[in-house]
């Protein structure tokens, strides 16, 4: 009791300091107005309403389908960069990283598992997620364009798994991946030329390797970033989010 | 208000002392949900830590499951050689399973296509805005139509040997016609079908038929293709 | 004009255009070239101009290699050479449909796809199946020493045979 009484003292000392206070400049969150700046006069949280409907919180009025789908990306994010320390796209260097990371890389067999696993995750929900929307009429006026932003990131979302499956370059990536390749080239006048970009050159080889690589760890997620953050953003301008009674 | 409204933020004041103010809202500046508005809670805390709490139980479940169920590493690649079967990941297998009838360019290119499109429309159509019933007039002009409709995709499916998608079609297609022949039911899963307007019925349809065509792309697929019983 | 009470600013007549409309007129102009010049620079150089893919054109050997009747597939290069009583050709492996390798099996006489089920004869055309075009014939001919070349760029038409 004692300690805590003297923690609490030497914290309370901390937050009196000029430092502190010129970092935090806010001060405890307590009353409406340090609550209301918490969410508001942050960086990250500004994104966020200052105040949501009780109803909204609920689980069963979104399943938090949305927000799981969001930490996913995170969890992704994370993993994916930490693999990233142990992996070459390099044709002959690839496969052989991978088994790096599977046999010898401490933990590395349960990061890629990881990975793997909230990837895959990660499609179900954003599906589910954007099933959810349409039956509780979440498209609906004024929130329209915020579903058009939602298909997009579907779209990003199965093109970051896409490309994330040939980098293993094992025959499960490199067959799943010559399919899919071969559909693209079926699109009438610029679907050679698309696929021919893509892989750079005619052939599955290194050039793909390395462009799917580049797409997978940069352009996606950066796409996939500020769609989030404007999808985000036109929840809190929208007025918050839908529940099924709103439009029933 | 009674005061004049001032919109001084306290530029004058101390830079070392807080703002007075936060921010002004003017009337009618952002679009507004026309829900009830209801009780509201503070974001912080309340919804800061119910995501936290759900980001610490989803990751829970991750960290479980990724130390028991391995990622698949099969052989070096070798570009001589297909593996038989040769499959997609599994979220493109409907795809794959549609391609075993239809040309590449409809099934590859041209329906894919559409239906991002039909995605995106979505909200832009005022039937799917207004909620209405399908059969709330039971008009039999738009019977008509969901029978003729329903005729033709099932003829199109057939010619191209297509059962797995006719399959989920005509079982919500039938689904869809019994409000408008028992729209006096007491049956609650009747009354639930009769009050579900046409974007339901809609959305309905596509996921039975991409439903289906995953799971049998996934399960009852084996070499070249061929139809095969998972639990052989 | 000097001397003209004229306003400042305003031109006179229907289609009079400012200054001001002018000059952004030629920025937008100038910018939307820019913009287009970019992408095409960015396209460009997305686009490779030198493959390190292996070459296309390669030898097999002399055509008594062959038995007569036979179709033998060379896995290097994904071709199948095929004698007949009439002549040589040289078919593509590679299944039109989707990109799979073919494999020929000889218990059916037919060339079978693993992917989707297709079907091919051995002149390529095709037996069942979804795909949606018989397998290529490849330019062959007759090299120095009496050496079969096959080029897998060039496509020849499907009566086409090399008699030996």
């Amino acid at each position: 009791m004692a300690t805590t009484a003297w923690t609490h003292q030497r914290l309370e000392q901390l937050r009196q300091t000029r430092v502190w206070r010129s970092i935090f400049r806010r001060g405890p969150a307590r009353t409406n107005r340090t609550l209301s700046l918490a969410v508001f006069g942050n960086l990250g949280l500004h994104v966020l309403p200052v105040k949501v409907r009780e109803k909204s919180l609920s689980v069963r009025a979104t399943y938090y389908l949305g927000s799981i789908s969001f930490f996913l990306f995170v969890v992704l994010t994370i993993t994916g960069i930490l693999l990233m320390f142990y992996y070459h796209p390099a044709v002959p260097d690839a496969y052989r990283d991978m088994k790096d990371l599977v046999y010898v890389v401490s933990n590395g067999v349960f990061l890629r598992n990881l990975h793997r696993l909230a990837a895959q995750a990660m499609v179900v929900a954003v599906f589910w997620h954007m099933f959810h929307v349409f039956y509780r009429g979440g498209y609906k006026p004024p929130h329209e364009f915020n579903w058009v932003i939602g298909v997009g990131l579907l779209m990003v979302t199965l093109f970051l798994s896409y490309t994330g499956y040939l980098l293993p370059w094992d025959q499960l990536a490199f067959w799943a991946i010559t399919v899919g390749t071969n559909i693209i080239s079926y699109v009438p006048v610029l679907g050679r030329p698309i696929r021919f970009l893509l892989l750079g050159g005619h052939i599955i080889g290194q050039n793909a390797l390395l462009r799917f690589y580049v797409l997978h760890c940069v352009i996606l997620p950066l796409a996939a970033v500020v769609l989030i953050a404007m999808h985000f953003w036109r929840i809190q301008k929208d007025g918050g989010l839908t529940v099924r009674d709103d439009h029933e | 208000m009674s005061e004049k409204k001032s919109y001084d933020a306290g530029l004058g004041s101390d830079a070392l002392r807080q703002p007075r103010r936060i921010v002004f809202i003017t009337r009618n500046t952002s679009a507004k949900v026309k829900g009830e508005v209801g009780p509201q809670l503070m974001s912080f805390p309340h919804v800061i830590l119910r995501e936290t709490i759900a980001f610490q139980v989803l990751a829970i479940v991750l960290v479980v499951l990724a130390l028991f169920w391995d990622a698949p590493l099969e052989q070096l690649a070798n570009p001589l050689l297909t593996p038989n079967p040769a499959k997609a990941p599994w979220y493109f297998l409907g795809l794959q399973e549609l391609l075993h009838y239809f040309p590449p360019l409809v099934a590859g290119v041209l329906l894919p296509t559409l239906v991002v499109l039909a995605l995106v429309v979505i909200p832009y159509f005022d039937v799917n805005i207004e909620g209405e019933p399908l059969w709330a007039h039971r008009s039999r002009r738009r019977l008509q139509i969901y029978v003729g409709a329903f005729a033709v995709l099932s003829v199109l499916f057939a010619i191209y040997d297509a059962w797995t998608v006719l399959a989920p079609t005509a079982l919500v297609g039938a689904l869809g016609l019994i409000p408008y022949f028992k729209s006096t039911s007491n049956s609650r899963f009747q009354k639930f079908l009769g009050s579900r307007p046409l974007p339901w019925w809609l959305m309905t349809w596509f996921i039975a038929v991409a439903l289906t065509l995953t799971v049998v792309g996934t399960f009852f697929r084996g070499p070249g293709w061929s139809w095969v019983w998972p639990w052989r | 004009m000097p001397g003209e009470p004229n306003a400042p600013g305003k031109p006179e007549g229907k289609n009079a255009v400012t200054r001001r409309d002018f000059f952004n007129e030629i920025a937008g102009g100038a910018l939307t070239i820019a913009g287009l010049g970019a992408a095409v620079v960015t396209v460009k150089y997305a686009s490779p101009n030198v493959l390190f893919e292996p070459p296309t054109t390669f030898l097999a050997g002399s055509p008594d290699d062959y038995p007569v009747n036979s179709v033998t597939y060379l896995q290097d290069q994904q071709v199948y050479i095929v004698r007949t009583d009439k002549g040589m050709w040289a078919l593509s492996a590679v299944c039109t449909h989707l990109g799979c390798i073919t494999q020929w099996k000889p218990e059916s006489d037919q060339i079978a796809c693993p992917c989707h089920g297709s079907k091919f004869a051995r002149t390529g055309k095709v037996e069942a199946g979804p795909a949606p075009r018989p397998l290529p014939h490849f330019a062959m001919g007759l090299g120095e020493d009496g050496v079969l070349v096959v080029d897998k760029l060039e496509v020849v038409k499907q009566t086409e045979i090399l008699k030996v």
